[in-house]
């Protein structure tokens, strides 16, 4: 059987990934990767203690909206994303300045 | 031997999450990332199998897999020429961020490990999927419902702002 | 607190199910619509938006005397709080969805999936101020981001207004994704999604101190989620930016709607989940982190960030945003004193405050309607050009800056009361000292409008100002100035806003 915590290490270490991603990333449709693999890790998160502390399915059924959610919003980013293309040409993020700081 | 197996696929399935979650997160090439986000993405449907979640891990790789990667997979493929040998993809100001990141799991790790989680042994085995099902259609319902508005709402959005004819 | 079943619920859901048939409805007309007139289409929508908006608002207004109760096994609550908050929610849908009628902006765009999506956040808004379970208020909030994103990105033509929402949907994606992970980490803590349930678990001695710092992180991680929706620092940075780049009544929406939903689940997380009722004293803390003061902390620093950001603004939209930053660290003052006043407090200084935002705002509509810009130049002179506009403009502004006799000061004064009686003196007085410089950027607008048109060369010609506009202003302005004669009736306020605090 395999620990609680190391399930919850790995999730800490794809949250820190995913960190790394979105603060290095340039292109709009890296940054959302990176943004999925938060998700990722909260859900991780969720299925385990699910399984170790809660005893019952509630974490899954949070897990489970999660992913729904997820997918709208990535849906919708890309929606934007295009949206945004088709008057740039180009997704990366420096060239979205108009609107300073 | 019984308890061999898990082991090892827990730790394969580890290795094989991290590494392409970095190539996600620093790969060169934007498709590439694209593909290891698919093996990130099928090693966390492994984990909830691994955790007794069959109908999540189920859910994961029909929903992330196939819908939201393939969503991520047609952006990449429409907002980028393709046809250009290297899909290079530039990142800035790696260094301080790497420490950012490393300074935030490290805090994670510490918090992990000093937190006496209070465990319980699990009601019972077996499949969840009648359990998830029971538990949307009483405790969980009107999120239920509240998640066919989002989606709705979602599926609206994305068709508006897509759509070429603004005064339609 | 009784707690009732799914029919049972139905009952006290009335206005949320009316504005999502509402939005099913006005969905449908649209397609039928397709082949009228543009005009005639803008009727068809709006119209019976508006009507099922007013029923809506009917029925919140006769649910709000019902008992307090949990709804729906304990994902929602039905309580004074939440339905005076209903309220508000209604009352700005209804006036921002007469704000796209006659927008510059908004002219040339099909309005009907403005009008979905306005309806959908209102009704998300609703639940999202009622939520008391974790799923559930992830699921609100989400649906709420979700849907301003495209709102925001409305112009599809207009670049800024399609880098606004792109900045708003990364910003908004990694804030609730944090906010998710703390999430996990609490249900992890205390082995349950309901904040009640959190609540006992939390105040278990045992486990306490052991979890530590834990629950630091996990109150740091949900409050980048809560606080992107607040726009407090150090998660404001879209505000600016999204403010500026989407269409005005979309901003002036975004300026008053998620924000307070932001802050009712600040206040339902932290006193529902974190904190217990304590008899004479209001609330005691619960769990081993001292989050009043992270909370106290946080509302110093955003309102002084934005007075001071405001001052060198010469962009009205963006100026306004800072505004609107500055003012969620007033409300933020009410929300930290952990007494029954400061949450009634927090209440009425966000009532007063959407009469002020939006009147400052339907200003700024007016004035882009005639003048085509959002810069301060261009509101030179514009006394001399219509005086009505001036005037009501100068009632918001008093307002917003609290000055008496405007309904600003009362809001201002119930917040810092609050404050001083909860022996927090000195916050009190940074507030003060926050105030006053926010006047001088107010009153700089003010100074550009009525005095700096003597070098116009042009004759001016008077601003253009439809009268449905006009009565919109004066139906905004009038509660900012008889706000203060409701100190008479303040017992009766006061009696109602006993009910704000049953649930907790």
């Amino acid at each position: 059987m395999i620990p609680l915590e190391y399930y919850l290490l790995v999730s800490a270490a794809l949250f820190s990934l995913g960190l790394f991603g979105l603060l290095t990333r340039k292109n709009a449709i890296n940054v959302l990767m990176s943004v999925e693999l938060i998700f990722n890790s909260g859900n991780i998160n969720l299925v385990a203690f699910s399984r170790f502390v809660g005893g019952d399915v509630e974490g899954q059924v949070f897990a489970l909206f999660v992913i729904a959610i997820a997918a709208c919003e990535a849906a919708v980013a890309l929606a934007i994303v295009m949206s945004l293309f088709r008057h740039l040409k180009s997704v990366s993020l420096e060239g979205a300045s108009a609107l300073k700081g | 031997m019984e308890t061999l197996a898990p082991k090892i696929i827990f730790w394969f399935f580890t290795a094989l999450m991290l590494g392409s979650a970095l190539i996600v997160v620093h790969g060169r090439n934007l498709v590439h990332s694209g593909f290891a986000l698919l093996a990130t993405f099928f090693s966390a449907a492994v984990f909830y199998a691994l955790l007794g979640a069959d109908f999540l891990a189920g859910a994961q790789v029909l929903i992330y897999v196939g819908g939201i990667l393939i969503l991520l997979l047609f952006g990449v493929m429409l907002t980028n020429r393709i046809f250009d040998v290297n899909l290079k993809t530039e990142t800035f100001q790696v260094v301080p961020s790497a420490l950012v990141s490393a300074g935030v799991f490290a805090m994670l790790t510490l918090v992990i490990l000093k937190t006496p989680w209070r465990q319980v042994s699990l009601l019972e085995e077996g499949p969840t999927t009648a359990k998830i099902g029971n538990l949307l259609v009483t405790t969980y319902l009107l999120p239920f419902e509240v998640a066919s508005v989002l989606l709705l709402v979602a599926l609206l959005g994305a068709a508006m702002l897509v759509r070429r004819r603004s005064d339609l | 607190m009784q707690r009732l079943d799914t029919i049972a619920s139905l009952k006290y859901f009335t206005p949320e199910i009316v504005v999502v048939f509402t939005m099913m409805a006005v969905l449908l007309l649209d397609l039928v619509a397709m082949k009228r007139s543009r005009g005639e289409r803008r009727v068809l929508i709006v119209a019976p938006a508006l009507i099922g908006l007013a029923v809506a608002l009917y029925y919140s207004v006769t649910l709000a005397e019902s008992p307090a109760a949990g709804l729906f096994s304990g994902m929602v609550a039905q309580d004074g709080f939440g339905s005076l908050l209903r309220i508000v929610f209604l009352v700005t849908s209804i006036f921002v969805l007469l704000f796209t009628l006659h927008s510059r902006e908004l002219a040339g765009v099909h309005p009907g999936e403005l009008v979905v999506l306005l309806l959908t956040v209102t009704a998300a808004l609703m639940w999202m101020s009622n939520s008391v379970n974790l799923l559930m208020i992830y699921l609100a909030l989400e649906t709420v981001s979700i849907a301003s994103y495209v709102m925001v990105g409305y112009l599809k033509s207009d670049r800024l207004s399609n880098e606004a929402s792109l900045k708003y949907v990364l910003f908004g994606a990694v804030s609730t994704g944090t906010m998710l992970f703390g999430m996990s980490l609490l249900y992890g803590l205390t082995g349950t999604l309901d904040l009640y349930g959190i609540r006992s678990a939390l105040a278990n001695q045992e486990v306490v101190v052991e979890s530590a710092p834990a629950l630091m992180i996990v109150v740091i991680m949900v409050l980048a989620g809560i606080g992107f929706k607040m726009a407090t620092v150090p998660f404001h940075f879209w505000c600016p930016d999204v403010y500026t780049g989407a269409p005005t009544p979309v901003t002036a929406f975004l300026s008053v709607g998620p924000k307070v939903a932001g802050f009712a689940v600040l206040v339902r997380f932290f006193y529902a989940g974190m904190a217990r009722p304590d008899g004479e004293a209001g609330f005691a803390m619960v769990g081993a982190v001292n989050w009043q003061a992270i909370l106290i902390g946080i509302s110093i620093v955003t309102m002084t960030l934005g007075n001071v950001t405001a001052l060198l603004q010469t962009n009205l939209k963006r100026l306004l945003a800072y505004s609107s930053i500055a003012h969620a660290g007033y409300i933020m003052m009410g929300a930290v004193v952990l007494s029954g006043e400061g949450i009634q407090a927090m209440v009425a200084y966000v009532v007063i405050y959407l009469f002020m935002n939006l009147g400052a705002f339907l200003v700024v509509i007016v004035v882009h309607n005639a003048v085509g810009s959002f810069d301060l130049k261009d509101y030179a002179g514009i006394w001399r050009r219509s005086p009505l506009l001036t005037i009501l403009m100068g009632v918001f502004l008093f307002s917003l800056m609290g000055i008496p006799p405007f309904a600003g000061f009362l809001a201002k004064w119930y917040v810092f009361a609050a404050v001083i009686r909860a022996d927090l003196g000195w916050f009190a007085v940074v507030g003060v000292l926050n105030s006053a410089v926010g006047a001088f950027y107010y009153i700089k607008i003010l100074k550009t409008m009525f005095l700096e048109g003597d070098d116009v060369p042009e004759p001016s010609s008077p601003l253009p100002l439809h009268p449905m506009h006009a009565g919109l202003l004066l139906l905004l302005a009038v509660p900012n100035i008889i706000g203060l004669l409701l100190w008479g009736y303040l017992d009766r306020i006061t009696e109602y806003s006993q009910k704000l605090l049953e649930i907790l």
